[in-house]
């Protein structure tokens, strides 16, 4: 058997030679008719007439170095020329296209029988080249071997090069449907068991949802907490300033300076423990002893009938020495007093019992408000994720089942397919098919219908 | 020859080059002329006899190998012969530009002497006609500015090259003409171009997005059709006997290397929108930007 190495080169990437035919044009080539020929098309290969189509191209070239060419004529020569390269690299192209279908085509033949004696080479070895060309060389032996294509192989090697521009494109055309089956296939795929326990795993309420769902108790309002970080911060800064003084004064100083400090950072939180800057009244109360005040209506040490109030005023008196003494200022029942006057103006019909705090909190409270309306939005959205789970959870078994039965389908289809050949078989024998095989047969039909109505229902 | 070499001579130095590419050519096409009547008669034999024997096989492809060395051989010579002519047809458009500045400089003369209408219409056709054909190697795709294919983002046109630009015309209608490139600013990324049509001896300064370079190259309809304008496709086109470009669309793309488009002009004075088919050259149809109406 005779192999061309430098051929086979070529053509191992190169396996397309019937995209190659097809994109001929059709127009200008005589179908071959023949049986067992490649499908050459036997182009019309003549030059350009020049002396018809290219006058100007023809009288130059009749012309002597000295006439020469007038500059007036170089449109006309562009044109011509370009005629002429159009149609040699038309040609140029057609010809490099009917000789790898020839090339192809002689190497499919050889291959064939190089299978039928060797079962070694041809199929893998496309893919390299190199060692192709090797064993090529080393086993050109013997066969009905073609004397002429000897002469041909230097020049083939020669002009292979023009294959490779030309294969790089069809490359991806080729990848393309793999690479959509492969984007579509997680749609379409069977489902498995492990994508049920992901779902019923996915059903699951998180651990942390309580903690969605918690009101923090009020902190301190941010005014204290500023109040109290400035004052910090001043420290810090006092003690940086000491430290410069330490190093001119020594220490004991700057001691002081901190226990200074802290003294009056405790007596600050004291302050800020009693509510509303000092004042131990409730709103409410506040707000109405206000109204009284400005419209003058009693005098401030009158008897009221609330009873503390001569008590606030001693309060206001004395103001600045309990505060001065570090100690909160506080006035018995003001928490009662708070809630008597509620209940006495809600009674009265001047405060709206609906203003009353719901839920444990102040409904002045912003952020609360803000808080609740999205934990309420929180579940109501897990609740709709959590059916929308249940539902699709109850699907997937579904399908699971469905699934299962189609396997069964295929499995029966089978065992039907395997009775019809048996029968076949037999009938080719010229003999019955045997009782058993009939029943068998039955057997597997009957089966499978009962699957596929189990299937539809 | 000096380096001081005047322009003249070296013309006249290229003509003679070309002269003997072109005898060179004839000589390379005589030489296969004999080959490829010999895979006619083969062609003829086989298809008589009506059977492919290995012996017609090997003989055949013998027979194209030395025929695909010969067209190669022979396109390197006629793309030679091209290049030449292209560089020679450079040099004249050097001179023209020079010779078009200097006598902007000389005196106060109009730039360009006036052309009468007739004759710019005839040179506008002709340097349509000789707009070089683009004939690649096997597997080499059309070039940028090779029939519809656009340019790269950041060409810039050269001095002298023609363009389809965007004008402000008299009564405040924007209108597309037809202008040559007199320079570009890098720095506002503005051109300067003069109004191809003389009467209009105007010079405006545009912005690069007001301006479309025309194709370079003519697309070669039988080797790169991909490289046309396809049917219905939106254009614009010089208008035949105007300097102006309008909006219209592909009747028909060329078939042949010298074949014009049949293009479609939008025209309200016709019931359907659209004038008849009108032949429009390659080099005067450029892709149309943008999709709103006039």
């Amino acid at each position: 058997m005779f192999r061309h190495p430098p051929e086979r080169n070529g053509f191992s990437h190169h396996g397309h030679f019937s995209l190659t035919t097809l994109t001929a044009p059709p127009s200008r080539c005589i179908m071959s008719e023949l049986k067992d020929c490649p499908p050459l098309k036997y182009y019309d290969f003549k030059p350009v007439e020049h002396v018809k189509l290219c006058p100007r191209y023809t009288a130059v070239l009749s012309r002597s170095e000295d006439d020469g060419i007038g500059i007036e004529e170089l449109d006309t020569l562009q044109l011509e020329l370009e005629t002429l390269l159009s149609s040699a690299s038309r040609r140029l192209r057609a010809l490099e296209e009917q000789r790898q279908i020839l090339t192809d085509w002689q190497d499919k033949k050889g291959d064939k029988r190089v299978l039928g004696k060797d079962p070694d080479p041809a199929a893998p070895s496309r893919h390299k080249p190199k060692k192709q060309k090797q064993d090529s060389k080393g086993g050109p032996g013997p066969g009905p071997g073609r004397p002429k294509s000897k002469i041909m192989q230097p020049k083939v090697q020669e002009y292979d090069f023009p294959d490779d521009p030309q294969d790089v494109p069809r490359t991806p055309k080729n990848d393309a449907p793999n690479r959509f089956w492969a984007s579509v296939e997680p749609y379409c795929a069977d489902i498995t068991n492990e994508e049920i326990r992901l779902l019923e795993e996915l059903l699951k309420p998180p651990e942390d949802e309580a903690e969605y769902f918690k009101i923090p108790a009020l902190g301190k309002h941010y005014s204290q907490r500023w109040a109290q970080e400035d004052l910090l911060e001043e420290q810090r800064e006092g003690v940086r300033a000491s430290d410069k003084k330490k190093s001119l004064m020594g220490g004991p100083l700057s001691e002081l300076d901190a226990k200074d400090v802290d003294s009056l950072l405790k007596k600050s939180e004291s302050q800020h423990e009693s509510p509303e800057d000092g004042c131990p009244f409730g709103p409410l109360t506040q707000r109405l002893l206000q109204a009284l005040v400005e419209e003058n209506i009693i005098s401030p040490m009158e008897d009221s009938p609330i009873p503390d109030i001569p008590g606030k005023d001693a309060n206001d008196g004395a103001g600045t020495s309990p505060r001065s003494q570090g100690k909160a200022f506080s006035v018995p029942h003001t928490r009662s007093l708070e809630a008597r006057i509620k209940e006495e103006l809600i009674a009265q019909g001047l405060l709206d019992s609906e203003e009353r705090p719901g839920q444990g909190g102040d409904s002045e409270d912003e952020v609360l408000a803000e808080l609740q309306k999205r934990q309420a939005e929180l579940k109501a959205l897990s609740a709709h994720n959590r059916s929308r789970k249940q539902e699709l959870l109850r699907l997937a078994k579904e399908e699971m089942r469905k699934q299962e039965l189609r396997q069964r389908v295929r499995v029966a289809d089978n065992e039907v397919m395997e009775g019809f050949r048996r029968i076949m078989a037999a009938r080719q024998k010229k003999r019955t098919p045997t009782k058993k095989e009939k029943d068998q047969a039955w057997k597997a039909l009957k089966e499978r219908e009962s699957i596929l109505k189990l299937l539809d229902s | 020859m000096g380096p001081k070499m005047s322009a003249d001579t070296k013309i006249a130095e290229l003509l003679t080059e070309l002269h003997q590419l072109i005898k060179q050519t004839q000589e390379e096409r005589s030489r296969s002329e004999h080959n490829l009547l010999n895979i006619q008669k083969t062609h003829e034999r086989m298809q008589t006899e009506n059977k492919t024997s290995p012996y017609y096989r090997s003989k055949l492809r013998g027979l194209y190998t030395t025929a695909k060395a010969d067209a190669e051989a022979e396109c390197s010579i006629l793309r030679h012969a091209l290049d030449k002519i292209a560089e020679i047809k450079s040099l004249l458009e050097e001179r023209r530009i020079a010779a078009r500045i200097a006598g902007v400089n000389s005196n106060g003369d109009p730039p360009r002497k006036t052309m009468r209408r007739g004759v710019l219409m005839t040179l506008l056709q002709q340097s349509a006609m000789t707009l070089p054909l683009w004939i690649g190697k096997p597997g080499e795709s059309p070039p940028p500015l090779c029939g519809a294919t656009p340019a790269s983002t950041d060409y810039v046109a050269k001095q002298g090259d023609k363009v389809a630009a965007r004008v402000k015309a008299v009564e405040g209608d924007e209108q597309w003409i037809l202008a040559e490139v007199v320079s570009y600013n890098h720095s506002t990324n503005k051109y300067e171009v003069d109004d191809i049509d003389e009467e209009g001896k105007e010079r405006h300064t545009l912005s690069r997005r007001r301006i479309i370079p025309l194709p370079q190259w003519k697309a070669n309809p039988e080797t790169d059709p991909e490289a046309l304008f396809s049917k219905d496709q939106l254009v614009l086109a010089l208008y035949p006997q105007t300097t102006c470009f309008y909006r219209a669309l592909i009747h028909t793309p060329p078939h042949r290397p010298q074949d014009d488009y049949s293009v479609l002009f939008e025209d309200t004075s016709y019931p359907d929108g659209y004038s008849p088919p009108l032949n429009v050259a390659q080099r005067y149809v450029v892709a149309c930007k943008e999709n709103k109406k006039k």
